[in-house]
């Protein structure tokens, strides 16, 4: 069997196989479909200060490649998260990350600073993409000052490992990245979802509620690691893939690229446990390749060296 | 949290048999692995193909019919998913996820029960009136002269197995907006006549299931009416076991799920008590 450990930010992992945020609960009430230990970390929906309701309907559409979003961060806030999700995490032997968001800087902070101390939680994950009050609304993610900013008030009121989720709707996202690194991110995670509108040419309406919303799914995959690859060239940080992952072999590119986990989001609302087989299956496929550890294979990416051609004559 | 209901999972079944039903519809049935409890009326599946012929996001349906562990749904055929079941052949397997949802409150025999069915929602009636004639949990069984199904449909073709409804025993009042075949008009015409006419019980308890206009309008005739009503929504859902935060049903702030301005259709539905939940926009 080949050995799938790894350790991200100093997180052993038992298995590079996340969830995403926002597509698999807060906690772990998937946990009918996959087994705790299935996975090398579950990771919350994103937890902001106050209770958020989300956007009107409609909140999702099918489109021929992929899903439209505009949930609007829906969740109870970060009290809810600590007296009703938390305790129903403990000693269950899954690894916890909690990914927070915030409308102002501050309020990154302050989730985390609510949640730091507890037990079930092994690590953060920020989501820049949230949009930013006090900056037109723009994302925090789209300013590397910015993303800088929050990072390091979260590092400030935590000693877990911070991954720093960033979002593909830029146009450098390595310049993010750095920012994200100079605010002492532990890691990244590329990417969230990618902008884009759905239209009913026949009821001449949106899809969704909110016109423009996150795209995610299968046809994300090249950007998504098109993003993955620009982070680990402008960093040294570890980089969790995330974006299209439908089965072992977007989640083994990602890993080939090297990153040191990835995160599946939308192929779960295919299919609820395809989660509890794919590490296994990611197994499979590198034993096939002759691979013993993952460690060996992550980052084994060849880029083709450009040979120059030759002259005629 | 809404966690997907303990009995869930996601399996593969095989298609058995397709029959076409009235003008644009189908009952597939499929025969789930190993021997199956008896499923609450009213509780519904995730269906897809598992090749590539399917859309990625599998589509609800009511659970239409059980024999043991053949199960029947009854789909009309309007779109990508629905077309891709409807060209199954028999033989091949089916992406199942499910049980899933809350189905129908105990359909007992405290008062007489009035279900209004508008088209394609008749589905989860036929299951619904079965386990109520037979006794559901624990109560006694109902007598099929306290069920009057009011099956709506734009024509006749649209009254989908209409003769399985009536082979329950139970009345059934036909009606088409093109007078084909019974009452001429919508479901709610219908209801309004009857009532009016004193052919219906004086104080029944109501449930519904059809296109939105329709439950929208037996929810306003419950609420001035004060009877109990509960209605079993079709919202458009990404995933059906509660992890996209798609199906939000907005509730009523001072109704039973009041606490949360918006329930999940998937995990809390998709029955719902009709004042717990807000239809209209
Ligand atoms: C709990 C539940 C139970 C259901 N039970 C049944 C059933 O027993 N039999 C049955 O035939 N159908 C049932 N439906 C509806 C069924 O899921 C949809 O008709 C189906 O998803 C359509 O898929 P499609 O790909 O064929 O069409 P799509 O291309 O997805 O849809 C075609 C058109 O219908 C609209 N539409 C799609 N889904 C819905 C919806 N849920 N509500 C309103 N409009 C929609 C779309 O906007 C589009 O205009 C149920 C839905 C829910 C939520
Ligand atoms: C319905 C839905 C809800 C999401 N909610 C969140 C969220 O709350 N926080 C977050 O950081 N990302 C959220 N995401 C983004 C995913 O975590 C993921 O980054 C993105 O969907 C790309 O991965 P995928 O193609 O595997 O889905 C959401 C995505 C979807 C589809
Ligand atoms: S359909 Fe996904 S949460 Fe209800």
């Amino acid at each position: 069997m080949v050995d799938l450990s790894v350790s991200l930010a100093g997180l052993p992992l038992a298995n590079p196989i996340l969830s995403a945020s926002g597509t698999f609960g807060h906690g772990l009430e998937m946990e009918g479909f996959v087994p705790p230990q299935a996975l090398g970390a579950w990771v919350s929906k994103t937890v902001t200060l106050k209770p958020r309701p989300g956007n009107p309907m409609p909140r999702i559409a099918e489109t021929r490649a992929g899903f439209l979003n505009s949930i609007g961060l829906e969740n109870r806030g970060v009290d809810a998260y600590i007296e009703e999700t938390l305790p129903r995490l403990a000693e269950r032997g899954a690894r916890v990350i909690t990914n927070v968001g915030g409308e102002e800087v501050d309020d990154f902070a302050r989730v985390t600073e609510r949640l730091t101390e507890r037990p079930e939680i092994d690590a953060f994950e920020v989501n820049l993409s949230c949009p930013n009050v006090s900056g037109g609304r723009l994302p925090f993610s789209t300013d590397p000052e910015v993303a800088e900013r929050v990072l390091r008030a979260v590092k400030g009121v935590t000693d877990k490992p911070v991954l720093a989720k960033l979002s593909p709707n830029v146009t450098r996202i390595g310049e993010i990245a750095q920012g994200a690194e100079a605010g002492g991110a532990d890691g990244l995670t590329a990417v969230n979802t990618v902008l884009g509108l759905g239209v009913d040419w026949r009821t001449r309406r949106p899809l969704l509620n909110t016109v423009v919303g996150g795209y995610s799914g299968s046809a994300i995959h090249p950007i998504a690691l098109r993003c993955a690859w620009e982070c680990l060239q402008a960093t040294g940080l570890p980089v969790v893939g995330c974006g299209g992952i439908g089965g072992p072999e977007e989640a083994l590119a990602f890993l080939c690229l090297g990153c040191h986990a990835v995160q599946v989001g939308t192929a779960s609302f295919s299919d609820p446990s395809l989660l509890a087989g794919l590490a296994a299956r990611v197994g499979a496929l590198l034993e096939e390749l002759g691979v013993e550890t993952l460690e060996e294979y992550r980052g084994s990416f060849q880029v083709p060296q450009p040979a120059p051609l030759a002259a005629r004559s | 949290m809404a966690a997907p209901p303990p009995d869930a999972r996601s399996l593969e079944s095989e298609l058995v048999s397709l029959r076409p039903v009235g003008s644009d519809a189908i009952v597939l049935r499929l025969r789930l692995p190993g021997s199956v409890p008896l499923l609450r009326a009213g509780r519904f599946f995730m269906l897809r193909r598992p090749d590539r012929l399917s859309p990625p996001i599998p589509r609800p349906f009511s659970l239409y019919r059980q024999e043991g562990s053949e199960l029947e749904f009854l789909i009309k055929v309007i779109g990508p998913g629905t077309r891709a079941l409807a060209a199954t052949p028999p033989g091949q397997p089916l992406t199942v996820i499910g049980p899933l949802g809350r189905g129908w409150p105990t359909l007992d025999d405290a008062s007489p029960w009035v279900a209004v069915a508008g088209g394609i929602g008749s589905a989860p009636f036929y299951e619904g009136i079965r386990q109520s004639l037979a006794g559901m949990d624990g109560a006694a069984p109902v007598s099929p002269r306290s069920w009057t199904l009011i099956y709506g449909g734009r024509e006749e073709g649209m009254l989908y197995d209409l003769e399985c409804f009536e082979e329950l025993g139970v009345r059934v009042l036909p009606a088409t907006d093109d007078g084909s075949r019974g009452f001429h008009g919508n479901a709610i015409d219908c209801l309004r006549a009857e009532w009016g006419a004193g052919r219906l019980p004086l104080r029944p308890r109501l449930l519904g299931c059809g296109p939105e206009p329709m439950m929208i309008a037996l929810a306003a005739l419950a609420r001035d009416q004060d009877l109990e009503c509960h209605l079993s929504l079709e919202t458009y859902m990404g995933c059906g076991v509660g992890i996209c935060n798609g199906c939000a049903v907005p509730t009523t702030p001072e109704g039973p799920l009041g606490a949360w301005p918006v329930a999940k259709c998937c995990t809390d539905g998709p029955v719902f008590p009709a004042d717990a939940i807000r239809l209209e926009p």
